[in-house]
């Protein structure tokens, strides 16, 4: 075997092993969930298909000394046969592509497959087996099909075929209705069918078939004729090579390259190209096409490209080619394909804004794809030509994103990956300035929102570094870095332009993102005036997935900005509801979360999978429950020392605190915190017993502050914050211990000033939390504690009691009425508006039940959704 | 002072004209060198029809320089389109004022045209004539004038853009000719129409618009309300109910929205009639029965203030914040101070300052007198800005006339007020909580037995509707 061919044949081999370890590593998970579904095992199966091929060719290859022998040993007997599977033929035709000397013999092959084919049929005529001609007739028709797909002119024997179908069929109609009831109902079914297949088929050949019929021996003659030219060193050769393996594969050396000329370049001239490509295309999408290999002649044409028309048409089609390279939707498209579309597309946008003649539209007129256009041939001088550049941006951002998806992110091949991002945004930034020259809204929109999806999470470094690359292309578009001076002002041009556009997606989106930067400013009031403002939390629960994820991301991020600019109140009200769901992972769509009462279908694993955003846009989530949980614990704990019967203890404002809390409580023994909820538990209890230094150091010793931005300034703020609320703990635990208390004294204790420990006193005493007065002469606190008996708390309780039934019973009454308010002017409001409440928790209840019985992540995301709607509405009246 | 003037903020949403009155109190004040106010006044003027103003103004500013002439042709130019627009709108006001026509007239704009056209052929084109003179006439001046001639079209028209209009124009003439009853009014009215008819576009007399076509029309509505805010402050705090009604207006849900999304400052404002509408010993007496918002304006107003308090800040706004978030009674003194300043400095509030200074000590005694048990008299009346002698008397007063007067004490040895506030008993709060439950359960019976009959009567006639349920169930 020559080297030329060892080489080709390895490095071949190399890549079909790399393909089909990495499709192989990927089914191997999909294959195990399988069981359940239908529709995935059969898709699992189809897959496996063009594996299998691959393996058998690559083997083929790799050891082309014996496998010649075997090859050219095993299609021979099999010759005749008129059943033939599916891989079978595509082994063949894969080697046919592999090796150009084999191409005569396939094709010899397959004439005499039609043949037998035809020779079943005959016998089946005469049978009058309609089930099976029709079987064959299939047959036939497809093996015609793959004749247009090499671009070989159809054989004669088809067409004479054709014809004699055509007769017998008229004949054994006539006879059917004369002789009634002779035939079964499958048969004479079989029988219709044929019919219409063949009056299809023949219209399709309509011309061949009248050549044919005109002068029979001229058409074989033509079609001889046409198969030499396509390839000179005709059957005699291949013969030889399979007749006599292993020694003429030593004589092929030297006339190998004519025939690789003859059998495939050839086509590859500039003349050709339209030809080739329409070849290409239509072999896009079956079954048995490689798709490497199609590549590589989409790129041999595009170097042999000249007119402007040729390389868009070239191009439009390699890009696409390259993106159906990975059929299967789990696994990514490998880095250098996607960096080589990259480089495709950005020549692609290059050439039509230098040109704007040409014009790439996704709705064209009709036109022939074989034909050289120009502008000074188009009626209007303007070439338009079918292909949406838009698409492939779509694609290529989605790609790079699949591709961090699936890549390890702890790896330096994440960090590798990402410094992609660099010229896929300059991509972007080429195509939108491309689309303000031609003036295409609706492309510009889908552009810039994909631009604002790169730059939206991101810190001003990473910005200016993206801009930076974006704006050293040769064509910018109108909004820059530079243009616009800092990068919110960026941004917001970015989303101002969005706003005006009429798509109500891209607004609600531009909308979140917006929010989500100014929260990442600690911009807590703009971008909490903005949420409310926009309403969303009102349907965000009919939106799509990835857009409830982005409000998710949205809320959590100002959640967590109200908590660094100190609005404790406001980050805790912010963060619970997110909280209280438990799936704080799967809501930010930053891990697939285990259900533990129901087992996810493949398809719902699949699509939640793809939703995941990659790592490095997570927001970090032990970060986010130690926000969470310190502004809780700084609620939550003065509210807990407040009240003292148990009745009221149960109430919780934040649920998941004071879960962890008693658990904490009924530990018997508790060791040196190590994870943050640790800390933050053994904090917690520190401020319950007024030792806030205590709670301060532990506090101030969660590690993962350090990943918070300004991380020195929170942890001074949340000293001051732990001071203020242990004064107020302290008040209210140890206020019925004494009579009067020194406000210096308490001022020394808590490290405070005098003048904000009068102030928080005051505060309490003013809002009746606290059953005191100052005594400014003297300067303390003077306690008036009333002690109540036994008998006047039970009093107390009975009113209590006696109210809550009288609620009760309305309620009933309003559940059977079924409208609220509907019968009797109440006297006070106070009762409505707390009903208006109940039964909104009612609702939210019962989508909860809907939500777990669907499963899928929009459930969830609707139900978080509405509660944060009503929860941010509690926290601010202004919605309008 | 001049940080805390809302003059440059507020008159933007104003009306060329009703900006004079401002800038004159600015000059009056002195917060801003005179002699720029005046450059202002004269760029003002000269955009109106007011040459002779313009013209002295002018003089005053550059007194060595001859009067430019394009004033001397403009007013050639006036005086002739006067004449012109008087003579088309006189003919339509001698119908109007003719008695039988005015008996005539009914409800409906629509007949009302049919009849003066079949009687009187007078067209739409005439009466807008009214409106012309009656814009030309405001744009000279002659404001009472143009109020009359805005009326009468307004009564007509049936244009709905430009009954706006006049709208606007006869609330800015009769703000200028100071006819407060009148102007209240006319605010009301206009206020119903803007709040009414939200989805036209809104146009408004001024010049200072931005006339912006096909804007959208919750945005013309904010701004229309914005305008009205600005405008209603001349009317409210010159009608002697006016603060009542500032807080009734403002702090209504749709007007509190607009102040805190297009104009903030007007916070100030709100604040302030908050204060000054605050009962007071001295006031008690004479004030009319007011509603709860009114009563409990302070308090929401506070609540205002602290969700916008990152927008805007000024003595005003925190004075309250002082006394009632964070209770810095220090803090609040220094800022009562300032505020002073700033309320006799303001142009609208400058009247007030007396009442404002009286209810806000008040406020300061009411929070210190909640909060404290034994309070030095010189310390409060330190507190209040007032001259110990003075903050006594002050003081006693307060306790005399005030719901806490059987409470407090005043020791004169120790020169202290005492106050006893008796925990409240247990049975009282026992009382208060099964007050109302009675009323609650027999309304609630009520219901039942309504319900009770009416489902009797439907099972009477259709049977078939109660049994369907039961199936489903």
């Amino acid at each position: 075997m020559s080297r030329f061919f060892r080489q080709a044949g390895d490095s071949d081999s190399d890549s079909d092993e790399s393909e089909e370890l990495m499709s192989s590593g990927d089914e191997a998970p999909q294959a195990k969930p399988t069981t359940g579904a239908k529709t995935a095992m059969s898709r699992f199966l189809r897959k496996t298909g063009p594996g299998a091929d691959s393996d058998s060719s690559s083997d083929s290859d790799s050891d082309s000394d014996e496998d010649s022998d075997s090859d050219s040993d095993v299609p021979k007997p099999k010759k005749g046969l008129p059943l033939r599977s599916d891989s079978e033929d595509s082994e063949t035709e894969e080697e046919e592509d592999r090796q150009g000397i084999r191409i005569m013999s396939a094709q010899e092959k397959r004439l005499a497959e039609m043949e037998g084919t035809g020779k079943a049929m005959e016998n089946a005529l005469k049978i009058n087996d309609w089930v099976s001609i029709s079987n064959e007739f299939d047959k036939l028709a497809r093996m015609i099909q793959r004749q247009h797909n090499v671009s070989e002119p159809i054989p004669p024997f088809y067409i004479k075929t054709l014809l004699s179908l055509e007769s017998s069929l008229t004949s054994a109609i006539a006879k059917e209705k004369e002789a009634k009831k002779k035939m079964n109902a499958t048969n004479a079914k079989a029988l219709n069918s044929m019919k219409q297949k063949v009056r299809k088929a023949a219209k399709e050949y309509e011309q061949d078939i009248a050549k044919y019929q005109a002068d029979p021996d001229a058409f074989e003659r033509d079609y001889t004729a046409l198969i030499t030219r396509d390839a000179p060193p005709a059957p005699t050769v291949a013969r030889a090579a399979i007749g006599t393996a292993a020694v003429t594969n030593e004589d092929e050396n030297g006339g190998f390259k004519p025939v690789g000329k003859g059998g495939r370049t050839m086509l590859l001239t500039a003349e050709g190209i339209f030809k080739s490509l329409q070849a290409v295309q239509e072999a896009r999408g079956k079954k048995n096409t490689d798709r490497g290999e199609q590549i590589r002649i989409l790129e041999k044409l595009l170097e042999l490209a000249t007119t402007t028309y040729q390389r868009i048409r070239v191009l439009l089609a390699l890009v696409s080619s390259r993106f159906d390279y990975n059929s299967s939707a789990s696994s990514h498209m490998p880095t250098e394909l996607w960096i080589s579309a990259q480089n495709e597309v950005d020549q692609l946008v290059a050439i039509v804004a230098s040109n704007p003649a040409f014009i790439v539209q996704e709705i064209t007129e009709d036109y022939d794809d074989l034909l050289e256009r120009s502008p000074a041939t188009e009626k209007s001088g303007i070439v338009r030509i079918r292909g949406s550049i838009i698409s492939f941006i779509d694609r290529l951002d989605d790609e790079f994103t699949r591709s961090l998806q699936n890549i390890d992110p702890h790896g330096t091949e994440y960090v590798d990956r990402l410094k992609d991002e660099k010229t896929l945004y300059s991509t972007i930034c080429r195509a939108q300035a491309f689309y303000e020259q031609t003036k295409q809204d609706d492309p510009l929109s889908r552009v810039i929102m994909r631009r604002l999806e790169h730059i939206y999470s991101k810190p001003d470094a990473v910005v200016h570094a993206l801009e930076s690359s974006a704006e050293s292309a040769d064509i910018k578009p109108a909004i820059t870095l530079t243009s616009s001076g800092s990068t919110s002002a960026l941004i917001h041009s970015l989303c101002v332009y969005l706003y005006k556009s009429g798509n109500s997606l891209h607004r609600t989106r531009a909308m979140l993102s917006h929010i989500y930067h100014y929260a990442l400013l600690n911009d807590f009031h703009t971008a909490r005036d903005m949420l409310l403002m926009s309403h969303l939390q009102e349907s965000i629960h009919s939106a799509d997935v990835a857009t409830q994820i982005l409000y998710n991301r949205t809320v959590v991020q100002l959640g967590l900005c109200a908590f660094r600019s100190g609005l404790i109140k406001e980050a805790q009200a912010t963060l619970q509801d997110i909280f209280t769901t438990q799936r704080v992972k799967e809501l930010l769509a930053q891990g697939v979360h285990q259900q533990r009462y129901q087992v996810l279908t493949p398809e719902q694993e699949k699509a939640e999978k793809q939703r995941q955003l990659p790592f490095h846009m997570h927001i970090n989530t032990e970060l986010l429950e130690a926000a969470f949980l310190v502004s809780s614990m700084l609620v939550e704990i003065p509210l807990l020392a407040s009240i003292d019967s148990e009745e009221l203890k149960r109430k919780a404002i934040s649920k998941p605190f004071r879960r962890l809390l008693d658990f904490a409580d009924r530990q018997v023994f508790t060791g040196p915190p190590e994870s943050t909820r640790d800390h933050i538990m053994q904090a917690s209890k520190a401020l319950q017993d007024g030792e806030w230094e205590k709670c301060r150091d532990l506090v101030q010793s969660i590690k993962i502050w350090s990943l918070m931005p300004e991380a020195a300034s929170v942890k001074e703020m949340l000293a001051k914050r732990i001071q203020e609320q242990g004064l107020r703990t302290y008040l209210f635990t140890y206020a019925p211990h004494y009579n009067t208390l020194s406000l210096s004294l308490l001022a020394q204790t808590f490290s405070l000033p005098l003048r904000s420990v009068t102030s928080i006193v005051s505060k309490m005493i003013w809002n009746e939390e606290l059953a005191a007065s100052l005594d400014q002469a003297g300067g303390c606190i003077a306690f008036h504690r009333t002690e109540v008996t036994r008998q006047q708390q039970l009093a107390l309780i009975i009113a209590e009691k006696v109210n809550s039934m009288a609620e009760q019973n309305e309620k009933a009454l309003d559940a059977k009425m079924g409208t609220s308010g509907g019968w009797g002017d109440r006297a006070d409001g106070k009762s409505g508006e707390k009903r208006g409440e109940q039964v909104q928790e009612r609702r939210g209840r019962g989508d909860r039940t809907r939500g777990g019985s669907r499963g899928g992540g929009r459930g969830r995301g609707a139900r978080f959704a509405q509660g944060l709607g009503n929860q941010m509405g509690h926290t601010s009246q202004r919605a309008g | 002072m001049a940080e805390y003037d809302l003059s440059k903020t507020i008159i933007p949403y104003l009306d060329r004209h009703l900006s004079f009155p401002l800038l004159a109190h600015l000059v009056e004040t002195g917060v801003f060198p005179a002699d720029e106010v005046q450059v202002a006044q004269y760029e003002l003027a000269k955009g109106t029809n007011m040459f002779d103003y313009a013209a002295s103004l002018f003089e005053q500013i550059y007194p060595n320089q001859e009067v430019p002439k394009e004033f001397e042709q403009k007013r050639v130019n006036a005086v002739s389109t006067h004449e012109r627009l008087q003579q088309e709108a006189q003919a339509v006001l001698d119908v109007i004022e003719n008695p039988d026509v005015a008996q005539a007239l009914r409800q409906d704009k629509n007949q009302n045209l049919q009849y003066l056209k079949d009687n009187y052929k007078l067209t739409l084109d005439q009466i807008t004539a009214l409106y012309n003179f009656g814009k030309f006439q405001y744009s000279y001046g002659n404001y009472s004038g143009a109020a009359d001639y805005l009326y009468h079209f307004r009564v007509l028209s049936t244009d709905p853009d430009l009954t706006i209009s006049a709208h606007w124009g006869k609330l800015a003439s009769d703000i200028l000719t100071g006819k407060w009853d009148i102007a209240l009014e006319e605010l009301n009215s206009l206020r119903e129409a803007i709040d009414s008819r939200s989805p036209a576009p809104f146009a408004s007399v001024s010049s200072n618009t931005n006339n912006t076509p096909a804007v959208d029309p919750a945005l013309s509505q904010l701004h229309s309300r914005t305008w009205l805010v600005h405008w209603s402050l001349f009317v409210y705090f010159n009608h002697p109910q006016g603060r009542a009604l500032l807080l009734e207006t403002f702090l209504s849900p749709t007007y509190l929205n607009t102040i805190q999304t297009s104009c903030p400052w007007i916070l100030r404002y709100v604040a302030a009639a908050a204060i000054i509408s605050s009962p007071t010993p001295t006031s008690k007496s004479t004030s009319a029965p007011q509603s709860s918002r009114v009563k409990n304006a302070v308090r929401e107003v506070v609540k205002v203030i602290q969700m916008e308090n990152y927008q805007y800040t000024d003595p005003v706004t925190s004075f309250l914040m002082q006394l009632h978030v964070e209770f810095d009674f220090e803090a609040a003194q220094k800022e009562l101070q300032q505020a002073e300043k700033v309320v006799s400095d303001d142009f609208f509030l400058g009247d007030f300052h007396d009442e404002f200074l009286e209810s806000a000590r008040c406020l300061v005694s009411e929070a210190y007198c909640r909060i404290h048990q034994r309070i030095d008299i010189g310390d409060l009346s330190n507190r209040l800005n007032l001259p110990r002698d003075e903050g006594e008397k002050w003081i006693v007063n307060l306790i005399r006339e005030t719901r806490m007067g059987q409470d407090a004490k005043i020791d004169l040895e120790k020169n202290l007020i005492q106050i006893l506030r008796p925990p409240q008993p247990v049975y009282q709060s026992v009382i208060e909580k099964t007050r109302g439950l009675a009323i609650r359960t027999q309304t609630l019976g009520a219901a039942i037995a309504r319900t009770g009959v009416a489902q009797a009567a439907s099972t009477a006639s259709a049977p078939q509707s109660i049994t369907q349920p039961v199936a489903v169930n």
